[in-house]
């Protein structure tokens, strides 16, 4: 599948890197491709396009607070979890998306 | 015929003692009787008694009427007219008071120990620990006698014999004290002298039949009472004075019998009190004494003054005191945090062997730091000096990393006695800091008085603008005597260092030759008496008057160096009174002019090969530091509690890149750029996330709050906080949304906190795994803290690595690479690797 994500947490200082980097890794085990858009404390990074969005089967929202730019993802099937699931199962996330 | 006159309080602590005894001073011998009306209040006063003045409770732009009654009177109104025109809106200078901070929040580690914590106001810092030692409140032996007196002239005749023995008593005590303890026996002496209180005791034995006891505990209950009723903190505090003049009295007349039951330390103790009086204080074997717990003290009783001075670790303001039965136990008072711990658990005790690490690491990381040769970072020498103004602050500065004296500033030498220093006693001060120096370079100033800093003796006329009038060098040729007489003590103390002459104000030319025709003079005459000195002494010059910086040139051809003050140039530059904070926006010296200015200076002098220096307030600002860098500053000097800061700072710097900054920062329009211009040029500081002292790897804690205390005590001992309190709690409050144990073994707590200086990471690797309430469920045994800076905009090298580091994290062979070293630098390596690969 082809898959985009964003990660957001509270501070934006840890564990929106980790949870973007447990998905990136999770996806490339399960042969997926997906571009991960993180929101941290250095604002959005690896920002998504709205080609990105549309192009994708789905988006899943790791995040524990409002996501920016919210409006890209009006039309996408949504997959949201906590931050703290990505760190801990991301296999269960991905799992969701069958 | 009475006269009378009108008055407004202008002073803005009130007439608290102070004040008051300076108007007893002038009154004292006055024929007539004065008296002082506060139509406030409606209470009046005899103003020959000082007590009874403190009793009018005068506040600030109270009315009042002096009013003068009895022979001589015409004369002493006028005196006193006077008086209350020139000298007394200047008379009283504010007592400094301990900062009443609000209590910071109490770590989890110690809140959570299981001991009894009250919350008290720290007064003075420090923690000790000792057992509990109650002291009673002041109460006169319930078996001496209070009535019935037979012969009451007898009586009193007693009383008033022991009041004279008591004031020949103080007067020896102070030829043999000096500072605060002197300042004391002053005080106690005005109260025992005071005619109110005299007149009180006099009363009560002669008119009521009491005995000498009962009289004074009349009158002690008496002024206490009056000074309680003042709306005045300072005031109230006074009352433990009258009780321990009450005490003294008691002593001097009953001898032992007078004893109230003795306190006696024999072991490590923390003396609690509902209150105690200096006296008292002094009575207490300080070698045990390790805590003061006061129920209603603040921070201006002079027993807190006291404790101050001795550094013995108080909290004050504890009003449940007398509600608390401590029984016989070791209780700590912690006045870092603001806390009386009693019923102490062995959590509780780890606490304070934790704090006893986190507070001995970073004296000894300073001590090691201060030792260091001041350089920056590519090994460029600027001196880093001390001020001082008393020749005892020398071995203290020098025990601070001082390369040498800057600025010994001998105003207090003159100032608040009757008649100056002797060329003896002043030869005395200036060799001891010589002395102390041990051959590094010592700069004495000549004294700056005159303007804000009257001297009796002298006998200056009040001027309209006292900054701008007859202050320092302007008026030596009229007070030629003493100067000379310090140029000759300090022409004879040159043999025994390296010692240099500075002279403040200096404005023209001319005021140079003639400073330097008088040093060349004096040294001609010792020279004839065949009295050591050396010829080689150089004299220099404050750059304090604008015109000064504008003559550098012409001034080298007088003068061997100069030194920037940078406070008085910076008011006369920007024609903003200092102490104005209203004024504040124009004092402030990043203004990019004043800046401008100060690499004119410098410039000049480098031009004339002249030393050029700093010693200026603005030196002590580790913030100024890369600014004064770039200027080209031979030397700074600044307090000693500043200097180990500044050499690690300036070990940090490099110069060109300093240059640059202020050239920037010159050609700024606002200070508000060149404050931006810092900040930018600070976060952009090549400090390291991590540095091998942030990498502990046989942590021995036992549990996460540990752990977190512990990371947050190594960001303290390397000096990137100064808060431990407020990181600790930041972190706390970003585990509270959900744990930062994501599992592996690994945890990474995390704050944004200002309270930090530099954005830091800790990496701690536990002896014993702990309870991380992980996302696995699993104990922790690798913790990475992390302290990053709020303030921060967008984009930032720091936080890109940190990002990176989130996602190496995630890493398993990372993890086991982590976990396989053993080596802090190692570790140390394995991160910055991380940070180094892009």
């Amino acid at each position: 599948m082809k898959l985009v994500a964003v990660t957001a947490c509270p501070t934006g200082i840890a564990h929106t890197y980790m949870a973007a980097a447990q998905l990136e890794k999770t996806a490339k085990k399960l042969g997926h491709t997906i571009k991960v858009e993180t929101q941290g404390a250095m604002g959005i990074e690896n920002e998504l396009s709205q080609a990105d969005v549309d192009a994708a089967d789905a988006v899943i929202f790791a995040t524990d607070i409002a996501v920016e730019q919210e409006d890209r993802f009006s039309k996408a099937r949504k997959i949201q979890v906590p931050v703290q699931a990505a760190l801990k199962d991301p296999e269960a996330i991905f799992a969701q998306l069958k | 015929m009475a006269l009378e006159q009108e008055f407004v309080c202008p002073l803005p602590s009130g007439i608290h003692a102070r004040p008051a005894s300076a108007l007893e001073e002038v009154v004292r011998h006055f024929t007539s009787e004065v008296t002082l009306l506060n139509r406030r209040t409606q209470r009046s006063a005899n103003v020959k008694s000082i007590l009874a003045i403190v009793g009018t409770d005068v506040r600030l732009d109270d009315a009042c009427v002096f009013t003068v009654n009895g022979p001589g009177e015409r004369e002493d109104m006028a005196a006193l007219s006077v008086f209350l025109r020139d000298k007394f809106p200047r008379c009283d200078s504010p007592l400094t008071a301990t900062k009443t901070e609000t209590a910071a929040p109490l770590s989890p580690c110690l809140r959570d120990a299981g001991a009894t914590i009250y919350r008290g106001q720290p007064v003075v810092p420090g923690i000790g620990r000792g057992r509990v030692v109650p002291f009673g409140k002041f109460s006169i032996p319930p078996a001496l006698p209070r009535d019935g007196v037979a012969d009451v002239e007898k009586e009193w005749r007693r009383l008033d014999a022991s009041l004279e023995k008591l004031n020949a008593a103080y007067d020896h005590r102070l030829v043999t004290t000096k500072g605060i303890e002197a300042e004391l026996v002053k005080v106690h002496q005005s109260i025992a002298r005071d005619v109110d209180f005299q007149n009180n005791l006099r009363a009560a034995v002669t008119e009521r039949q009491r005995t000498a006891a009962g009289a004074i505990e009349e009158a002690e209950a008496h002024f206490s009472k009056l000074l309680a009723a003042s709306g005045n903190e300072m005031l109230r505090e006074r009352a433990l004075d009258i009780q321990d003049v009450c005490l003294q009295l008691l002593r001097e007349i009953y001898g032992d019998a007078a004893k109230t039951a003795e306190v006696k330390l024999t072991a490590d103790a923390v003396v609690v009190a509902e209150s105690l009086t200096p006296g008292q204080f002094l009575a207490l074997d300080r070698k045990f004494l390790k805590g003061l717990v006061l129920a209603s003290a603040g921070g201006t009783s002079h027993t807190v003054i006291l404790a101050r001075s001795f550094n013995i670790p108080t909290l004050a303001g504890m009003h449940e005191l007398a509600a608390i039965q401590f029984g016989d136990q070791e209780i700590v008072v912690d006045a870092d945090a603001g806390a009386l711990v009693a019923n102490l658990t062995d959590a509780a005790r780890r606490y304070y062997v934790l704090e006893e690490r986190r507070i001995t690491g970073r004296r000894t990381r300073l001590k090691k730091l201060s030792a260091r040769d001041a350089a920056t970072e590519d090994g460029l020498r600027i001196e880093i000096a001390a001020n001082i103004s008393t020749a005892g602050e020398a071995v203290g500065a020098f025990a601070a990393g001082a390369e040498g004296v800057g600025l010994f500033r001998t105003e207090m030498l003159f100032l608040d006695r009757d008649t100056p220093p002797d060329e003896a006693e002043q030869f005395e001060s200036y060799s001891a800091v010589l002395a102390a120096a041990n051959g590094r370079p010592v700069v004495i100033r000549t004294f700056d008085v005159g303007g804000d800093k009257p001297l009796a003796y002298l006998n200056l006329p009040k001027e309209e603008n006292p900054f701008l009038g007859r202050r320092a060098v302007r008026i030596y040729p009229e007070f030629e005597t003493l100067f000379r007489t310090q140029i000759r003590a300090l022409v004879r103390a040159s043999a025994g260092g390296k010692l240099s002459v500075m002279i403040p104000m200096i404005a023209t030319v001319d005021e140079a030759r003639w400073v330097k025709t008088i040093v060349a003079d004096e040294q001609k005459k010792c020279a004839a008496e065949k009295i050591n000195f050396d010829p080689a002494m150089s004299v220099g010059a404050m750059v304090e008057v604008p015109a000064a910086a504008l003559a550098v040139e012409a001034l080298s051809r007088e003068l061997d160096f100069f030194s920037i003050g940078s406070n008085d140039l910076l008011q006369y530059f920007m024609a903003a009174d200092r102490m104005d904070t209203q004024l504040a926006a124009l004092s402030n010296p990043l203004q990019p002019a004043f800046l401008r200015l100060l690499k004119l200076i410098a410039d000049a002098a480098r031009a004339q090969k002249k030393e050029i220096s700093l010693c200026g307030e603005m030196g002590g600002q580790v913030r100024f530091l890369p600014l004064l860098v770039g200027i080209g500053l031979n030397k700074i000097s600044a307090a000693s509690p500043a200097i180990a800061g500044l050499k690690t700072e300036l070990s940090r710097l490099n110069p060109a890149a300093c240059e640059k900054l202020l050239e920037t920062a010159i050609n700024c329009a606002t200070s508000s750029e060149v404050n931006a211009l810092l900040e930018q040029f600070f976060e952009q500081a090549s400090v390291p996330l991590v540095e091998t002292e942030l990498v502990v790897i046989d942590s021995d804690a036992t549990s996460k709050e540990e752990v977190i205390k512990q990371g947050v005590d190594r960001l303290f001992v390397m000096g990137r906080t100064d808060n431990s309190a407020t990181v600790e709690d930041a972190v706390w409050k970003r585990e509270a949304t959900y744990s930062t144990g994501f599992g592996h073994g690994f945890a990474i707590p995390h704050c944004q906190t200002n309270a930090v200086r530099f954005n830091s990471l800790v990496l701690l690797k536990l002896k014993t795994p702990v309870a991380w309430n992980s996302l696995d469920g699993q104990p922790v045994r690798v913790v990475i803290l992390l302290a990053i800076r709020a303030a921060h905009g967008g984009s930032n090298a720091h936080m890109q690595v940190l990002a990176k580091l989130a996602r190496k994290i995630m890493d398993e062979d990372f993890r086991a690479e982590i976990e396989r070293e053993s080596e802090p630098a190692r570790v140390c390596a394995v991160l910055q690797g991380i940070f180094n690969r892009s």
